[in-house]
Protein backbone atom coordinates (compact mmCIF):
# COMPACT_ATOMS: atom_id res chain seq x y z
CA UNK A 1 0.00 0.00 0.00
CA UNK A 2 1.24 3.76 -0.99
CA UNK A 3 2.33 5.72 1.64
CA UNK A 4 0.13 8.38 2.47
CA UNK A 5 2.53 11.28 4.11
CA UNK A 6 5.06 10.55 1.65
CA UNK A 7 8.53 9.91 2.59
CA UNK A 8 11.53 11.57 0.53
CA UNK A 9 13.10 10.12 -2.71
CA UNK A 10 15.30 7.36 -1.53
CA UNK A 11 19.20 8.29 -1.87
CA UNK A 12 20.55 8.74 -5.35
CA UNK A 13 16.90 7.81 -6.87
CA UNK A 14 16.44 9.93 -10.10
CA UNK A 15 14.37 13.39 -9.39
CA UNK A 16 11.50 13.75 -12.20
CA UNK A 17 12.40 16.62 -14.74
CA UNK A 18 12.03 20.44 -13.17
CA UNK A 19 8.93 21.48 -15.18
CA UNK A 20 7.31 18.22 -14.06
CA UNK A 21 8.00 18.52 -10.02
CA UNK A 22 7.06 22.46 -10.39
CA UNK A 23 4.05 21.05 -12.46
CA UNK A 24 2.80 19.07 -9.05
CA UNK A 25 3.65 21.77 -6.72
CA UNK A 26 1.20 24.46 -8.06
CA UNK A 27 -0.84 21.18 -8.73
CA UNK A 28 -1.28 20.09 -5.16
CA UNK A 29 -1.32 23.62 -3.98
CA UNK A 30 -4.24 24.67 -6.47
CA UNK A 31 -6.01 21.25 -5.45
CA UNK A 32 -5.68 22.04 -1.83
CA UNK A 33 -6.80 25.73 -2.13
CA UNK A 34 -9.71 24.45 -4.18
CA UNK A 35 -10.79 21.86 -1.54
CA UNK A 36 -10.39 24.76 1.27
CA UNK A 37 -12.52 26.33 -0.73
CA UNK A 38 -15.26 23.81 -1.51
CA UNK A 39 -15.46 23.75 2.15
CA UNK A 40 -15.77 27.45 3.08
CA UNK A 41 -18.71 28.05 0.28
CA UNK A 42 -20.17 24.67 1.76
CA UNK A 43 -20.18 25.99 5.22
CA UNK A 44 -21.11 29.61 3.75
CA UNK A 45 -24.73 27.90 2.19
CA UNK A 46 -25.91 26.70 5.56
CA UNK A 47 -25.80 30.18 7.13
CA UNK A 48 -29.23 31.80 6.77
CA UNK A 49 -29.27 34.99 4.52
CA UNK A 50 -31.34 38.41 5.95
CA UNK B 1 -30.04 40.63 27.47
CA UNK B 2 -30.31 39.36 30.32
CA UNK B 3 -27.07 38.90 32.96
CA UNK B 4 -27.26 35.59 32.80
CA UNK B 5 -27.54 34.94 29.30
CA UNK B 6 -24.78 37.50 29.06
CA UNK B 7 -22.44 35.67 32.04
CA UNK B 8 -23.27 31.88 29.86
CA UNK B 9 -22.47 34.27 26.93
CA UNK B 10 -18.75 34.99 27.91
CA UNK B 11 -18.28 31.70 29.46
CA UNK B 12 -18.91 29.93 26.34
CA UNK B 13 -16.44 32.15 24.46
CA UNK B 14 -14.10 31.80 26.99
CA UNK B 15 -14.55 28.02 26.95
CA UNK B 16 -14.44 27.34 23.13
CA UNK B 17 -11.02 29.94 23.10
CA UNK B 18 -9.42 28.36 25.46
CA UNK B 19 -9.54 25.09 23.45
CA UNK B 20 -8.91 26.50 20.32
CA UNK B 21 -5.49 28.45 21.49
CA UNK B 22 -4.50 25.27 22.46
CA UNK B 23 -3.84 24.23 18.82
CA UNK B 24 -2.31 26.91 16.90
CA UNK B 25 0.40 27.71 19.87
CA UNK B 26 1.40 24.35 19.51
CA UNK B 27 1.62 24.41 15.53
CA UNK B 28 3.09 27.75 14.93
CA UNK B 29 5.88 26.68 16.66
CA UNK B 30 6.22 23.20 15.79
CA UNK B 31 5.80 24.45 12.30
CA UNK B 32 9.38 26.45 12.37
CA UNK B 33 10.34 22.97 13.96
CA UNK B 34 9.71 20.65 10.97
CA UNK B 35 11.34 23.70 8.52
CA UNK B 36 14.10 23.55 10.81
CA UNK B 37 14.34 19.30 10.71
CA UNK B 38 14.07 19.06 7.04
CA UNK B 39 16.83 22.18 6.43
CA UNK B 40 19.01 20.21 8.66
CA UNK B 41 18.31 17.17 6.55
CA UNK B 42 18.61 18.78 3.50
CA UNK B 43 22.28 20.15 4.48
CA UNK B 44 23.77 17.13 6.62
CA UNK B 45 21.45 14.56 5.19
CA UNK B 46 21.39 13.18 9.03
CA UNK B 47 19.00 10.17 8.93
CA UNK B 48 18.03 11.00 12.38
CA UNK B 49 16.52 14.58 10.90
CA UNK B 50 14.18 12.71 8.89
CA UNK B 51 12.85 10.57 10.74
CA UNK B 52 12.18 13.17 13.08
CA UNK B 53 10.68 15.40 10.43
CA UNK B 54 8.49 12.43 9.33
CA UNK B 55 7.04 11.38 13.28
CA UNK B 56 5.98 15.28 14.14
CA UNK B 57 4.38 15.65 10.98
CA UNK B 58 2.06 13.47 11.29
CA UNK B 59 1.38 15.15 14.80
CA UNK B 60 1.19 18.72 13.28
CA UNK B 61 -1.37 17.49 10.46
CA UNK B 62 -3.66 16.38 13.51
CA UNK B 63 -3.13 19.52 15.40
CA UNK B 64 -3.80 21.94 12.64
CA UNK B 65 -6.97 20.11 11.57
CA UNK B 66 -8.13 20.35 15.65
CA UNK B 67 -7.25 23.45 15.31
CA UNK B 68 -8.77 24.57 12.03
CA UNK B 69 -12.17 22.83 13.53
CA UNK B 70 -12.06 24.99 16.81
CA UNK B 71 -11.45 28.15 15.45
CA UNK B 72 -14.33 28.25 13.13
CA UNK B 73 -16.35 27.69 15.97
CA UNK B 74 -15.18 30.92 16.95
CA UNK B 75 -16.11 32.82 14.10
CA UNK B 76 -19.97 31.46 14.42
CA UNK B 77 -20.25 32.38 17.84
CA UNK B 78 -19.27 36.15 17.22
CA UNK B 79 -22.41 36.29 14.98
CA UNK B 80 -24.65 34.29 17.29
CA UNK B 81 -23.62 35.30 20.84
CA UNK B 82 -22.14 38.77 20.01
CA UNK B 83 -23.74 40.07 16.87
CA UNK B 84 -23.76 43.23 18.43
CA UNK B 85 -20.01 43.40 18.22
CA UNK B 86 -19.97 42.07 15.08
CA UNK B 87 -22.12 44.88 13.57
CA UNK B 88 -20.47 47.91 15.57
CA UNK B 89 -17.31 46.81 14.82
CA UNK B 90 -17.32 44.90 11.76
CA UNK B 91 -16.04 47.30 9.18
CA UNK B 92 -12.47 47.34 11.13
CA UNK B 93 -12.44 43.70 12.80
CA UNK B 94 -13.87 42.21 10.04
CA UNK B 95 -10.98 42.71 7.45
CA UNK B 96 -7.85 42.09 9.95
CA UNK B 97 -9.96 38.62 9.88
CA UNK B 98 -10.15 38.39 6.19
CA UNK B 99 -7.07 38.97 5.61
CA UNK B 100 -5.73 36.07 8.23
CA UNK B 101 -7.93 33.80 5.93
CA UNK B 102 -6.74 35.22 2.67
CA UNK B 103 -2.71 35.26 3.65
CA UNK B 104 -2.06 32.66 6.01
CA UNK B 105 -4.91 30.06 6.12
CA UNK B 106 -4.74 29.92 2.26
CA UNK B 107 -1.29 29.73 2.20
CA UNK B 108 -0.99 26.68 5.67
CA UNK B 109 -3.51 25.06 3.78
CA UNK B 110 -2.07 24.94 0.19
CA UNK B 111 0.87 23.92 0.92
CA UNK B 112 0.39 21.74 3.93
CA UNK B 113 -0.77 19.11 1.00
CA UNK B 114 2.82 19.58 -0.54
CA UNK B 115 4.42 18.83 2.93
CA UNK B 116 2.08 15.81 3.69
CA UNK B 117 1.50 14.05 -0.04
CA UNK B 118 4.21 15.72 -2.23
CA UNK B 119 7.73 14.78 -1.10
CA UNK B 120 8.88 12.05 -3.82
CA UNK B 121 6.30 14.10 -6.90
CA UNK B 122 8.27 17.74 -6.13
CA UNK B 123 11.75 16.83 -4.93
CA UNK B 124 13.28 17.67 -1.86
CA UNK B 125 14.21 21.59 -2.46
CA UNK B 126 10.25 22.46 -3.31
CA UNK B 127 9.16 20.40 -0.47
CA UNK B 128 11.17 22.18 1.34
CA UNK B 129 9.94 25.18 -0.25
CA UNK B 130 6.34 24.00 0.80
CA UNK B 131 7.62 23.85 4.37
CA UNK B 132 8.90 27.11 5.28
CA UNK B 133 5.93 28.43 3.41
CA UNK B 134 3.24 26.61 6.06
CA UNK B 135 5.69 27.86 8.87
CA UNK B 136 5.50 31.49 7.54
CA UNK B 137 1.61 31.09 7.17
CA UNK B 138 1.27 30.31 10.59
CA UNK B 139 3.23 33.21 11.45
CA UNK B 140 1.29 35.33 9.30
CA UNK B 141 -1.76 33.61 11.01
CA UNK B 142 -0.85 35.36 14.45
CA UNK B 143 0.31 38.55 12.97
CA UNK B 144 -3.55 38.93 12.21
CA UNK B 145 -5.37 38.09 15.13
CA UNK B 146 -2.96 39.69 17.38
CA UNK B 147 -3.20 42.59 15.57
CA UNK B 148 -7.13 42.32 16.06
CA UNK B 149 -6.57 41.85 19.60
CA UNK B 150 -4.77 44.44 19.69
CA UNK B 151 -6.70 46.78 18.66
CA UNK B 152 -9.87 45.96 21.25
CA UNK B 153 -6.80 45.97 23.85
CA UNK B 154 -6.39 49.72 22.45
CA UNK B 155 -8.44 50.63 19.52
CA UNK B 156 -6.85 53.36 16.55
CA UNK B 157 -7.38 54.41 14.11
CA UNK B 158 -10.93 54.67 13.56
CA UNK B 159 -13.91 57.23 14.07
CA UNK B 160 -17.53 56.64 15.22
CA UNK B 161 -20.55 57.23 12.89
CA UNK B 162 -23.67 58.90 13.89
CA UNK B 163 -25.38 55.50 14.22
CA UNK B 164 -22.67 54.14 16.98
CA UNK B 165 -20.92 51.93 14.08
CA UNK B 166 -17.31 52.00 13.57
CA UNK B 167 -15.19 52.97 10.22
CA UNK B 168 -11.52 52.77 9.59
CA UNK B 169 -10.17 55.90 9.04
CA UNK B 170 -6.59 55.09 8.71
CA UNK B 171 -5.59 51.02 8.12
CA UNK B 172 -2.32 51.29 9.64
CA UNK B 173 -3.11 52.52 12.90
CA UNK B 174 -6.01 49.78 13.20
CA UNK B 175 -3.40 47.24 12.05
CA UNK B 176 -0.06 48.26 13.82
CA UNK B 177 -1.97 49.70 16.94
CA UNK B 178 0.84 50.64 19.91
CA UNK B 179 0.64 47.29 21.85
CA UNK B 180 0.77 45.47 18.64
CA UNK B 181 4.13 44.52 17.99
CA UNK B 182 5.14 43.64 21.81
CA UNK B 183 2.15 41.14 22.12
CA UNK B 184 2.81 39.53 18.80
CA UNK B 185 6.39 39.12 19.73
CA UNK B 186 5.17 37.84 23.10
CA UNK B 187 2.88 35.20 21.67
CA UNK B 188 5.20 34.09 18.99
CA UNK B 189 7.67 33.54 21.54
CA UNK B 190 4.89 31.39 23.72
CA UNK B 191 4.23 29.39 20.98
CA UNK B 192 7.92 28.24 20.27
CA UNK B 193 8.32 27.97 24.27
CA UNK B 194 5.20 25.87 24.18
CA UNK B 195 6.37 23.27 21.08
CA UNK B 196 9.52 22.93 23.09
CA UNK B 197 8.23 21.67 26.13
CA UNK B 198 5.94 19.31 24.67
CA UNK B 199 8.52 17.91 22.02
CA UNK B 200 10.96 18.07 25.27
CA UNK B 201 8.53 16.03 27.18
CA UNK B 202 8.37 13.46 24.10
CA UNK B 203 11.77 13.35 23.84
CA UNK B 204 12.56 12.86 27.58
CA UNK B 205 9.39 10.24 27.86
CA UNK B 206 11.48 8.27 25.62
CA UNK B 207 14.64 8.54 26.93
CA UNK B 208 13.22 7.42 30.20
CA UNK B 209 12.66 3.85 28.54
CA UNK B 210 15.42 4.04 26.17
CA UNK B 211 18.32 6.12 26.97
CA UNK B 212 20.18 5.55 23.53
CA UNK B 213 17.64 6.54 21.21
CA UNK B 214 19.84 8.34 18.78
CA UNK B 215 16.20 10.39 17.58
CA UNK B 216 14.99 11.54 21.22
CA UNK B 217 18.52 12.82 22.04
CA UNK B 218 18.69 15.07 19.25
CA UNK B 219 15.11 16.12 19.70
CA UNK B 220 15.94 16.56 23.69
CA UNK B 221 19.16 18.75 23.00
CA UNK B 222 17.39 21.16 20.07
CA UNK B 223 14.34 21.48 22.75
CA UNK B 224 16.73 22.47 25.56
CA UNK B 225 18.39 25.15 23.54
CA UNK B 226 14.96 26.43 22.93
CA UNK B 227 14.77 26.72 26.59
CA UNK B 228 17.47 28.17 27.38
CA UNK B 229 17.41 30.94 24.62
CA UNK B 230 13.59 31.68 24.01
CA UNK B 231 13.02 31.43 27.85
CA UNK B 232 15.13 34.35 29.29
CA UNK B 233 13.63 36.68 26.07
CA UNK B 234 10.24 36.31 26.53
CA UNK B 235 10.82 37.48 30.11
CA UNK B 236 11.91 40.73 28.61
CA UNK B 237 9.62 40.97 25.91
CA UNK B 238 7.13 39.74 28.81
CA UNK B 239 8.30 43.09 30.76
CA UNK B 240 8.16 45.30 27.48
CA UNK B 241 4.35 44.18 26.89
CA UNK B 242 3.80 44.93 30.84
CA UNK B 243 5.40 48.22 30.32
CA UNK B 244 3.04 49.04 27.20
CA UNK B 245 -0.43 47.93 29.24
CA UNK B 246 0.89 50.73 32.39
CA UNK B 247 0.75 53.57 29.63
CA UNK B 248 -2.15 51.70 27.73
CA UNK B 249 -4.95 50.16 29.96
CA UNK B 250 -3.50 51.43 33.51
CA UNK B 251 -6.74 49.65 35.06
CA UNK B 252 -5.36 46.30 33.52
CA UNK B 253 -2.17 47.25 35.45
CA UNK B 254 -3.29 47.93 38.69
CA UNK B 255 -5.68 44.45 39.07
CA UNK B 256 -2.19 42.57 37.20
CA UNK B 257 -0.45 43.84 40.33
CA UNK B 258 -3.62 44.74 42.70
CA UNK B 259 -2.83 47.94 43.61
CA UNK B 260 -6.01 49.90 44.63
CA UNK B 261 -4.43 53.13 45.41
CA UNK B 262 -2.64 55.96 43.41
CA UNK B 263 1.02 55.92 44.98
CA UNK B 264 4.76 55.81 44.40
CA UNK B 265 6.66 53.30 46.39
CA UNK B 266 3.87 50.92 45.22
CA UNK B 267 5.09 47.51 46.45
CA UNK B 268 5.48 44.06 44.38
CA UNK B 269 2.28 41.92 45.55
CA UNK B 270 4.09 38.54 45.95
CA UNK B 271 0.51 36.48 47.01
CA UNK B 272 -2.87 38.28 48.30
CA UNK B 273 -6.60 38.10 47.96
CA UNK B 274 -7.74 40.84 46.21
CA UNK B 275 -11.64 41.66 47.42
CA UNK B 276 -13.40 44.09 44.87
CA UNK B 277 -16.25 44.52 47.61
CA UNK B 278 -13.95 46.36 50.08
CA UNK B 279 -11.74 48.08 47.46
CA UNK B 280 -8.27 45.98 48.50
CA UNK B 281 -7.02 43.38 49.69
CA UNK B 282 -8.20 40.91 52.21
CA UNK B 283 -4.53 39.79 52.69
CA UNK B 284 -0.91 40.34 51.09
CA UNK B 285 2.39 39.27 51.42
CA UNK B 286 4.48 41.92 49.28
CA UNK B 287 8.18 43.42 48.78
CA UNK B 288 7.92 47.28 49.71
CA UNK B 289 8.64 49.41 46.62
CA UNK B 290 9.09 46.86 44.70
CA UNK B 291 6.07 47.15 42.23
CA UNK B 292 7.17 51.08 41.29
CA UNK B 293 10.50 49.56 40.30
CA UNK B 294 9.41 46.83 37.97
CA UNK B 295 6.52 48.48 36.92
CA UNK B 296 7.31 52.45 36.19
CA UNK B 297 11.12 51.80 36.51
CA UNK B 298 11.71 53.78 39.65
CA UNK B 299 10.67 53.05 43.24
CA UNK B 300 9.82 56.75 43.06
CA UNK B 301 7.49 56.45 40.39
CA UNK B 302 3.79 57.12 40.47
CA UNK B 303 1.45 53.81 39.29
CA UNK B 304 -2.25 54.43 38.95
CA UNK B 305 -4.43 52.03 41.53
CA UNK B 306 -7.84 50.25 40.80
CA UNK B 307 -9.71 53.06 43.17
CA UNK B 308 -8.50 55.89 40.06
CA UNK B 309 -11.75 54.20 38.20
CA UNK B 310 -15.25 54.13 38.96
CA UNK B 311 -16.41 50.73 40.84
CA UNK B 312 -18.07 49.90 37.18
CA UNK B 313 -15.05 50.49 35.15
CA UNK B 314 -12.68 48.12 37.26
CA UNK B 315 -11.81 44.43 35.84
CA UNK B 316 -12.17 41.70 37.79
CA UNK B 317 -8.92 41.42 40.05
CA UNK B 318 -8.05 38.53 41.80
CA UNK B 319 -8.88 36.20 38.22
CA UNK B 320 -6.37 38.31 36.77
CA UNK B 321 -3.93 39.11 39.46
CA UNK B 322 -3.50 35.34 39.95
CA UNK B 323 -3.47 34.54 35.96
CA UNK B 324 -0.17 36.46 35.66
CA UNK B 325 1.25 35.06 38.69
CA UNK B 326 0.95 31.93 37.36
CA UNK B 327 1.72 32.36 33.98
CA UNK B 328 5.10 34.08 35.11
CA UNK B 329 5.45 31.42 37.64
CA UNK B 330 5.86 28.83 34.65
CA UNK B 331 8.33 31.15 32.68
CA UNK B 332 10.52 31.26 35.75
CA UNK B 333 10.38 27.24 35.74
CA UNK B 334 10.90 27.17 31.70
CA UNK B 335 14.23 29.44 32.06
CA UNK B 336 15.27 27.14 35.77
CA UNK B 337 14.63 23.89 33.05
CA UNK B 338 16.24 25.61 30.33
CA UNK B 339 19.10 26.28 32.75
CA UNK B 340 19.31 23.20 33.97
CA UNK B 341 19.23 21.24 30.99
CA UNK B 342 22.37 23.29 29.00
CA UNK B 343 24.49 23.11 32.15
CA UNK B 344 23.84 19.44 31.88
CA UNK B 345 24.74 19.26 28.31
CA UNK B 346 27.70 21.25 28.80
CA UNK B 347 28.55 18.98 31.85
CA UNK B 348 27.72 15.23 30.63
CA UNK B 349 24.63 14.37 28.51
CA UNK B 350 20.91 15.40 29.94
CA UNK B 351 19.63 11.85 29.11
CA UNK B 352 21.53 10.64 32.03
CA UNK B 353 19.86 12.70 34.10
CA UNK B 354 16.68 10.72 34.98
CA UNK B 355 15.40 13.43 37.31
CA UNK B 356 15.64 16.07 34.37
CA UNK B 357 14.52 13.83 31.85
CA UNK B 358 11.15 13.70 34.29
CA UNK B 359 10.98 17.21 35.00
CA UNK B 360 11.41 17.73 31.43
CA UNK B 361 7.83 15.34 31.14
CA UNK B 362 6.34 17.18 34.06
CA UNK B 363 6.75 20.68 32.33
CA UNK B 364 5.36 19.10 28.22
CA UNK B 365 2.10 20.87 29.13
CA UNK B 366 3.97 24.05 31.05
CA UNK B 367 2.97 26.19 27.58
CA UNK B 368 -0.58 25.58 26.66
CA UNK B 369 -0.96 25.95 30.95
CA UNK B 370 0.96 29.59 30.67
CA UNK B 371 -0.93 30.61 27.24
CA UNK B 372 -3.87 30.34 28.80
CA UNK B 373 -3.20 32.41 31.58
CA UNK B 374 -1.53 34.86 29.62
CA UNK B 375 -4.85 35.16 27.85
CA UNK B 376 -6.50 35.19 30.77
CA UNK B 377 -4.73 37.88 31.84
CA UNK B 378 -5.20 39.93 28.71
CA UNK B 379 -8.99 39.46 28.06
CA UNK B 380 -10.15 39.01 31.52
CA UNK B 381 -7.96 42.31 32.36
CA UNK B 382 -9.64 44.40 29.25
CA UNK B 383 -13.08 43.87 31.14
CA UNK B 384 -15.52 45.72 31.60
CA UNK B 385 -14.96 46.59 27.91
CA UNK B 386 -14.90 44.39 24.59
CA UNK B 387 -13.39 47.38 22.68
CA UNK B 388 -11.49 49.14 25.36
CA UNK B 389 -13.26 52.25 26.40
CA UNK B 390 -15.45 52.04 23.31
CA UNK B 391 -17.62 49.32 23.73
CA UNK B 392 -19.13 47.66 26.94
CA UNK B 393 -18.83 43.93 26.65
CA UNK B 394 -22.43 44.09 28.34
CA UNK B 395 -23.71 46.23 25.25
CA UNK B 396 -21.84 43.68 22.82
CA UNK B 397 -24.17 40.78 23.37
CA UNK B 398 -26.79 39.37 21.20
CA UNK B 399 -30.63 39.76 22.99
CA UNK B 400 -30.40 35.96 23.56
CA UNK B 401 -32.35 34.19 26.40
CA UNK B 402 -30.25 32.02 29.12
CA UNK B 403 -32.22 29.58 28.46
CA UNK B 404 -30.69 29.14 24.11
CA UNK B 405 -26.99 29.84 25.51
CA UNK B 406 -27.43 27.27 28.20
CA UNK B 407 -28.29 24.81 25.51
CA UNK B 408 -25.56 25.87 22.88
CA UNK B 409 -22.76 25.80 26.23
CA UNK B 410 -24.41 22.45 26.96
CA UNK B 411 -23.28 21.35 23.50
CA UNK B 412 -20.06 22.97 23.03
CA UNK B 413 -19.12 21.41 26.92
CA UNK B 414 -20.54 17.77 25.63
CA UNK B 415 -18.85 17.84 21.52
CA UNK B 416 -15.30 19.30 22.50
CA UNK B 417 -15.53 16.46 25.91
CA UNK B 418 -15.67 14.23 22.98
CA UNK B 419 -13.70 15.73 20.07
CA UNK B 420 -10.68 16.79 22.67
CA UNK B 421 -10.07 14.01 24.43
CA UNK B 422 -9.84 11.77 21.88
CA UNK B 423 -7.74 13.81 19.45
CA UNK B 424 -5.31 14.19 22.52
CA UNK B 425 -5.38 10.98 23.28
CA UNK B 426 -4.68 10.27 20.06
CA UNK B 427 -1.70 12.45 19.58
CA UNK B 428 -0.41 11.39 22.98
CA UNK B 429 -0.22 7.86 21.94
CA UNK B 430 1.46 8.52 18.97
CA UNK B 431 4.02 10.31 20.74
CA UNK B 432 4.44 7.80 23.22
CA UNK B 433 5.43 5.27 20.32
CA UNK B 434 8.35 8.13 19.41
CA UNK B 435 9.98 8.43 16.23
CA UNK B 436 11.18 5.19 14.59
CA UNK B 437 13.58 5.14 11.52
CA UNK B 438 12.39 3.46 8.54
CA UNK B 439 8.59 3.46 9.92
CA UNK B 440 7.36 5.50 6.24
CA UNK B 441 8.52 1.88 4.68
CA UNK B 442 5.72 0.09 3.37
CA UNK B 443 4.22 -2.82 5.66
CA UNK B 444 2.50 -5.87 5.41
CA UNK B 445 -1.10 -5.34 6.29
CA UNK B 446 -3.43 -3.00 5.47
CA UNK B 447 -2.63 0.28 7.11
CA UNK B 448 -1.23 2.66 5.18
CA UNK B 449 2.09 3.42 5.60
CA UNK B 450 3.27 7.11 7.20
CA UNK B 451 -0.19 7.33 7.78
CA UNK B 452 -1.06 8.38 11.57
CA UNK B 453 -2.46 4.55 11.85
CA UNK B 454 0.42 3.03 10.57
CA UNK B 455 2.42 4.91 13.64
CA UNK B 456 0.36 2.43 15.85
CA UNK B 457 1.06 -0.92 17.22
CA UNK B 458 -0.16 -3.82 15.46
CA UNK B 459 -2.34 -4.41 18.80
CA UNK B 460 -3.52 -1.83 20.53
CA UNK B 461 -5.46 -3.68 23.00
Amino acid sequence: MPAIIEPPPEPGARLAPLWKRLAWFVGIAVASTTVVAIVAYAMRAVLPSY
Amino acid sequence: MDVDALLLSRLQFAFTIAFHIIFPSFTIGLASYLAVLEGMWLVTRNEVFKTLYLFWLKIFAISFGMGVVTGVVLSYELGANWSVFSAVAAPVIGPLFAFEVLTAFFLEASFLGIMLFGWKKVGPGLHFTATVLVAIGTLISAFWIISANSWMQHPTGFATLPNGDLIAVDWFKVVFSPSFSARFAHMTLAAYLTTALVIGAASAWRLLKDADESESRMSLRMAIGMFAIVAPLQLLVGDISGKSVERLQPAKLAAIEAFWDTRTEQPFHIAAWPDRAIAGNRWEISIPKLGSLLTGGSTQAEITGLKAFEPQDRPPVAVVFWAFRLMVGLGLAMIGLGAWGAWLCWRSAPERSRLFLMAAVAMGPAGFVAVIAGWMVAEVGRQPWVIYGVLRTADAASPLLAGQVSLSLLGFLIVYAIIFSVGVLYILRLIAEGPVAGSHEPVDDDRAPGSALAAMPEDPG
